[in-house]
């Protein structure tokens, strides 16, 4: 009896020993955690920019069912005869994207017949921007005549997986059997104010090279926008 | 019935005179970008790149005033607007009064994005709202939005070096 009451303490203690321990364990892996944090704080050049993922040259796009601005759905598949695509992420109430409004359209204009045709993709959440709204998609894409589709991500399924930060951004494709390989990723030119003292227009000369069959000069360009809000 | 009144109308004229007028913006250009960014203060600055039109900036303004007003002249804050030119007496000067900012503002009058971009940090990926903090040799570039708590614990851990 005595016996059976000394090893029933043995056990008690053991247990809470080992959940004790299981504890203290815990607490120490957060805390390596935290030195290692740390750490990285007390570098001298610190980089608190988040990891974006996305899609980087050479990587396969992801095709999409989006609603564009005449209800229909739209799919990059539906393009037999396109050659590639020129994605756009952009959206009504950023002044960048206002700006390139009518040089997008003169994108599409010039490259559609040519095999590459301009989607424009709103990656906004209407409740943080009411301006883009499905509706006010619309009413923008009647305004001011747009040739090519304006689709709505609706529930920001798609802009993630591109790794669009900002609007206006551009993600240009090429086919490649049934992929679409991402070709240049970046900004339409590098003066958003006036098209008329461009120094660089990396979307056209991109997609020129594409359509002649070289190499493309420049692949990444900086693009200054709006930042995407979910 | 006047002089009942008197004191505290006086009392209304010394507040409104006393309340610190809020800043204009000063255009600068990509050389004042480039001596900003590349020079290394005794003063830690604040910096932060933001736009009327850009919502989760105009959201985040209240804590850099208030880390202005909280730290004074141990630290300069300065907001860079990355509105057009044209917009700065219809829009940027008459934002400033309506919120009544006291922070220093300047409106960046350059076009060539991709030229100033780089110069503020290698990771600015172009969108705003973004905040470089700089001290001496420490460079601390933000992609993020701040409340000010964050900012707080920023500046504090600064000025412990």
């Amino acid at each position: 009896m005595k016996t059976l009451k000394v090893l029933t303490v043995v056990a008690i203690v053991a247990l809470v020993g080992i959940l004790v321990s299981g504890v203290l364990n815990f607490g120490s892996t957060s805390m390596e955690d935290n030195e290692i944090e740390s750490a990285v704080n007390k570098s001298n050049v610190i980089d608190q920019a988040p990891v974006r993922k996305g899609y980087d040259i050479g990587d396969k796009a992801t095709d999409f069912n989006l609603q564009n601005v005449d209800d229909k759905i739209v799919s990059l598949k539906d393009f037999n005869d396109a050659e590639g695509f020129i994605v756009i992420f952009t959206c009504n109430h950023c002044p960048y994207s206002v700006a390139y409004e009518d040089r997008i359209i003169a994108l599409d204009k010039e490259f559609k017949g040519q095999g590459y045709p301009v989607i424009a993709i709103n990656p906004n959440n209407p409740e943080s921007y009411p301006e883009d709204s499905f509706d006010n998609m619309k009413i923008r894409a009647r305004e001011k005549g747009f040739t090519f589709p304006y689709l709505f991500d609706a529930g920001q399924k798609i802009y993630p997986q591109y790794g669009a930060t900002k609007t206006p951004h551009v993600f240009l494709l090429q086919k490649e059997g049934a992929d679409n390989i991402v070709k240049y990723i970046g900004a339409i030119d590098d003066n958003h104010k006036d098209a008329k003292a461009i120094k660089n227009d990396y979307l056209r000369n991109a997609v020129t090279d594409l359509i002649n069959g070289q190499e493309i000069k420049m692949t990444k360009t900086v693009a200054i926008g709006c930042s995407i809000k979910s | 019935m006047m002089k009942k009144y008197f004191p505290f109308i006086l009392l209304l004229i010394i507040t409104a005179c006393s309340k610190p007028e809020p800043q204009k913006a000063a255009v600068i250009g990509i050389e004042d970008i480039a001596s900003l960014t590349s020079n290394y203060p005794d003063k830690i600055q604040v910096i932060n790149f933001w736009a009327t039109w850009c919502k989760p900036c105009v959201d985040e303004l209240p804590a850099f005033e208030k880390l202005k007003a909280t730290y004074g002249d141990q630290i300069e804050v300065i907001l860079i607007s990355l509105d057009d030119v044209e917009n700065l007496e219809s829009k940027v000067n008459p934002f400033l009064e309506k919120h009544n900012i006291q922070s220093q503002v300047r409106l960046l009058d350059y076009p060539y994005a991709a030229e100033y971009i780089p110069m503020v940090d290698p990771h600015w990926d172009g969108a705003i709202p973004v905040t470089l903090i700089k001290y001496k040799k420490e460079h601390k570039f933000y992609n993020q939005s701040f409340e000010f708590k964050e900012l707080d614990f920023e500046v504090a851990a600064l000025l412990e070096k």
